[in-house]
């Protein structure tokens, strides 16, 4: 499965199907409701790698991640939009978006055993307006 | 054995046992209770996978789930009705019926490493209308 990360705020983030190895998706809601909670988030967690520019390549924009992650509350950019999409035998099988994403943890990871680090962006949609959180997919890749 | 869900409600989602690779039931009553107690739940966690579309076929239902966890608790589509059939040698071992279901969890989890997507769902049943809940089984079919 191959995965594109999409970040629309100040300046645009993407990253590709090299770089981002996992998405996890998940709908936040009170484990002990006894009826239907209008408590409800939602959050999604994205692990990659960080790789390094051989070749004269430009560098990846998992800094830019890093930087988004560092914007304090104050400045209306540390809400950006996100789309993630999911893609298997030239099929979208998942497209997200989240249009007032804000970042709740960012982890970068080196060791001196690998040639490339990893990353883990967990994001939320800010909760007063989820309802506009899309979750499509089922359709092929255009 | 064979698992397959149904789930009806705004729009119908039908996964078969080629999807769901796990159910699980739990009658939630409460540990510390001295003698029977009239809290009672009941929660199901059901665990598939979400295939892409090969060969030109429809895709399956799971992003109809993921919506469904996204229903807001003002909306009566978050309440439907969730059949989950257990099939083994022309038997149904299982077949239970929750009427009034709703989410209380629902996660969906995607690596670089596998080629299926795999989502976790967990369903309770309306607190108050627990006796409209269906527990049946044992009867020959397919």
């Amino acid at each position: 499965m191959g995965f594109k990360l999409k970040v629309e705020g100040p300046s645009t983030i993407e990253l590709g199907t090299t770089i981002v190895t996992g998405v996890k998706f998940r709908t936040d809601i009170p484990k002990d409701s006894n009826a239907r909670s209008t408590d409800m988030g939602s959050t999604v967690t994205i692990t990659g790698k960080i790789l390094t520019a051989v070749d004269g390549d430009p560098f990846d924009s998992t800094r830019q991640l890093g930087l988004w992650a560092l914007v304090p509350a104050e400045k209306s950019d540390c809400y950006r939009k996100v789309s993630v999409e999911v893609i298997a035998a030239s099929q979208v099988v998942r497209k997200y978006t989240y249009p007032n994403a804000f970042v709740v943890d960012y982890k970068e990871d080196y060791g001196d055993v690998e040639g490339v680090g990893t990353f883990t962006l967990i994001i939320k949609q800010k909760k007063d307006k989820m309802a506009q959180v899309a979750v499509e997919g089922g359709y092929s890749v255009s | 054995m064979g698992l397959r869900l149904k789930i009806e409600g705004n729009e119908s989602i039908s996964l078969s046992e080629t999807s769901i690779t796990k159910v699980k039931f739990g009658a939630d009553i409460p540990h510390d209770s001295n003698a029977r107690s009239t809290d009672l739940g009941s929660t199901v966690l059901i665990t598939g996978k979400i295939l892409a579309a090969v060969d030109g076929e429809a895709a399956d239902d799971t992003s109809k789930i993921a919506r469904w966890s996204l229903v807001p608790a003002e909306n009566s589509d978050c309440y439907r009705k969730v059949q989950i059939d257990v099939v083994n040698a022309s038997q149904i071992v299982r077949q239970i019926s929750i009427p009034n279901a709703f989410v209380v969890d629902y996660e969906e989890d995607f690596t670089d490493e596998t080629g299926a997507g795999t989502f976790n769902l967990l369903i309770k049943q309306k607190k108050d209308k627990m006796t409209g809940l269906k527990f049946e089984g044992g009867f020959s079919g397919e």
